[in-house]
């Protein structure tokens, strides 16, 4: 039982990630009907710029205070990447709103490369580290499973953005224009919706999200590299569908099913761990099989 | 005038010839054959390879040469790492005239130029080069002083069984080199009554290992075997010790992890104490012959010997000392005959080299166990 419990909660954490970046995936393809490839690196740039900071501070012998200077550089690193996908949005994929659905797509890949390599070259092609010990190594045995405090941050940050979120979309004007927005772009416009500001504003979230994501990636394991946001990117997107893409509350339910699914692959059948993906994948077909939609529909319309 | 000058220059050319031919027969040199990486991205290993060799070699010709007074000569050829250019490589040293080869250092090189050299009937000997296809193409003239990957495996099995570890769990990442070390290592362990209680592989790249750590957890073995590379491992020793799986469950990992940074990822705390087979440093043999060389090697160049793979390429040299000494020859089949039949316990300077198997390869093994101990891999001592 306290073995379950403790794939419970791997499960649990690895999933809050995937859910944290399927947001972005999603909200991006509700309002625009593109995949946006680049969002995963948005992701490592996050985790990126957050290293840089967390090194700046720890540079200039500031050592007391951290959890409030580790709360502003969380801020500061949404903020920027949020700026970068602003930027991303303008430059890339702006320019081809009207040309269809495939030159957007190969731009986003451009995008992705373009970024993973930029990193690549400005932090170097090695393994970066956090630095050690910036949240207390605290851990608690519940029922014989163990918990880190970085694993209940991790949680409970998760928890609150994508409940933040759904609030936003859901309770607000904005919102509602987002929503307005993604059910049809021109009737949105003849409600008085500058559809421009709109698609901004989901290119502000998202990454926003991703960036989070990023940081807490980076405190909680430890060990970064350029090519992060792909791993990541390609899993989140695939618990975006399965959640239904378009979908927010799909896309928080699929990240935490595909992070357990994955878990119990390779917790409990033989070999698993080297079949891990492979399960996990196929489970996916077999859901899409039943509900080519995802477990929640993906009609934008009502859900988003 | 010029007609004189040519006829003249004609006989001098001559003479020299005659001379040439009249030189006794015991002052041609014998030439030694290196290619390895002198330049490209290996270029360190390849630089330090040829000042072994020429080092030993010195002390060899200092002591008279050869077969009643004939002096050794290298032959280096720079094959960068390529694979193309190690073929031109094994075509320029067997135009040259040489009688054995030491070479090359990445398996990808050695490949295409020991066929070269089975085809011209050369001894060849890498120190290097450890992918197992290497010895299976029947060459009969191609040996190894370094170790195949079985070798680590049945070493760390001999050492767990050794220390009364019962049950293991082995951990791969699915690449040929860590599925073979772990297979190897499993096989070895069964055989000398250890039980296997998980056998399974992790994705490289990922971030979180808690999944199959948990069940290893759940598994209980003695000991954790991981054969995958250092980022993964460092990783997998910080969320174990999360999971609470050691200190009470030995962490062992193979030689990929056998790198500064997999203490740097694990994280100091998680990694003390972590056990890690390898080959050994140069400074830490215990041989008396690796301790004398090392001597040598810095009072002629200044610094000690960085790599392992320098003091193979030091034995494959010596080797070819001995088969051309006993045999009384540079006739490659009596060579090769006598390696793979006679030659036996040499004081090799990476450790005694017991004989060569009928493949060519090496017999016994070198490996050792380091311990990471604030922070730093120390030789594992009882």
């Amino acid at each position: 039982m306290d073995i379950l419990l403790q794939q419970a909660i791997n499960g649990l954490t690895i999933g809050a990630f995937y859910a944290l970046i399927a947001l972005g995936y999603t909200m991006v393809y509700g309002v625009l009907k593109l995949i946006n490839f680049a969002h995963g690196d948005l992701f490592m740039l996050g985790a990126y710029m957050g290293l840089t900071l967390i090194s700046m501070y720890l540079g200039a012998g500031m050592t007391s205070g951290i959890i409030w200077a580790l709360l502003v550089i969380f801020i500061l690193v949404m903020i920027a990447v949020a700026i970068a996908g602003v930027i991303m949005e303008r430059v890339a994929y702006r320019p081809l709103r009207r040309a269809g659905r495939l030159a957007p797509v190969v731009s986003a890949l451009g995008v992705s490369i373009f970024l993973e390599n930029a990193v690549m070259i400005i932090y170097g092609p090695r393994y970066r580290m956090y630095p050690k010990g910036l949240i207390p190594e605290i851990q608690w045995n519940i029922a014989g499973a163990q918990v880190t405090l970085m694993q209940v941050l991790t949680l409970v940050i998760s928890f609150f953005l994508m409940g933040a979120l759904y609030y936003f979309v859901h309770y607000t004007r904005l919102g509602t224009a987002i929503r307005a927005t993604a059910i049809d772009h021109d009737v949105a416009r003849l409600m008085g919706i500058n559809v421009d500001a709109i698609v901004s504003l989901v290119f502000i979230l998202g990454p926003a999200l991703g960036a989070a994501g990023g940081i807490m990636v980076g405190l909680y394991y430890g060990r970064i590299n350029f090519v992060l946001g792909w791993g990541y990117g390609l899993k989140a997107f695939t618990a975006a569908i399965l959640g239904g893409i378009g979908n927010i509350p799909g896309a928080m339910v699929g990240g935490m099913l595909l992070g357990i699914f994955e878990t119990l692959a390779a917790g409990y059948i033989p070999q698993g761990g080297a079949w891990k993906d492979a399960i996990s994948f196929f489970l996916l077909i077999l859901i899409l099989i039943v509900r080519p939609t995802g477990l929640l529909g993906e009609r934008v319309v009502e859900k988003l | 005038m010029r007609k004189k000058i040519l006829v003249a220059l004609s006989l001098l050319v001559i003479i020299a010839l005659a001379l040439a031919g009249c030189k006794p027969k015991a002052a041609e040199p014998i030439k030694i054959g290196f290619q390895g990486p002198i330049t490209g991205k290996w270029a360190y290993e390849g630089e330090g390879m040829v000042k072994v060799i020429q080092l030993l070699m010195d002390k060899v010709n200092e002591q008279g040469g050869l077969l009643g007074g004939r002096k050794l000569v290298l032959v280096t050829c720079d094959d960068k790492g390529e694979p193309s250019d190690a073929s031109l490589c094994a075509d320029k040293l067997v135009s040259e005239g040489v009688v054995a080869v030491i070479g090359s250092y990445s398996s990808t090189c050695t490949e295409p130029a020991s066929a070269i050299y089975n085809e011209h009937n050369i001894l060849h000997i890498t120190p290097s080069s450890t992918a197992t296809v290497l010895t299976t193409k029947g060459y009969k003239q191609f040996f190894r002083t370094c170790f195949l990957d079985d070798r680590q495996g049945l070493f760390a099995a001999e050492f767990f069984i050794k220390k009364g570890w019962k049950k293991a769990a082995f951990i791969h990442d699915n690449s040929t080199y860590a599925k073979g070390l772990a297979e190897w290592a499993k096989k070895y362990y069964e055989e000398k009554g250890g039980t296997t209680v998980l056998f399974d592989a992790i994705t490289p790249g990922e971030l979180d290992f808690t999944p199959i750590l948990t069940r290893i957890k759940e598994a209980g073995p003695d000991v954790i075997y991981f054969t995958g590379y250092h980022p993964d491992g460092g990783l997998m020793v910080k969320q174990a010790k999360e999971l609470g799986i050691t200190p009470g469950i030995v962490f062992a990992a193979g030689n990929a992890c056998n790198n500064p940074e997999f203490i740097e990822i694990a994280g100091k705390d998680a990694a003390e104490g972590v056990l890690v087979s390898t080959e050994p440093l140069p400074g830490d043999l215990p041989y008396p012959e690796a301790k004398k060389f090392i001597e040598d090697f810095k009072a002629k160049y200044g610094e000690e010997p960085a790599s392992i793979w320098w003091l193979m390429a030091g034995d494959a040299f010596n080797v070819i000392v001995e088969a051309i000494k006993a045999t009384n020859s540079t006739d490659t089949d009596k060579m090769a005959e006598y390696l793979h039949t006679k030659f036996k316990d040499y004081p090799g300077i990476t450790g005694p080299i017991l004989g060569f198997d009928e493949k060519g390869d090496r017999l016994g093994t070198i490996h050792k166990f380091y311990v990471i101990k604030d922070g730093k891999f120390v030789p594992y001592e009882e």
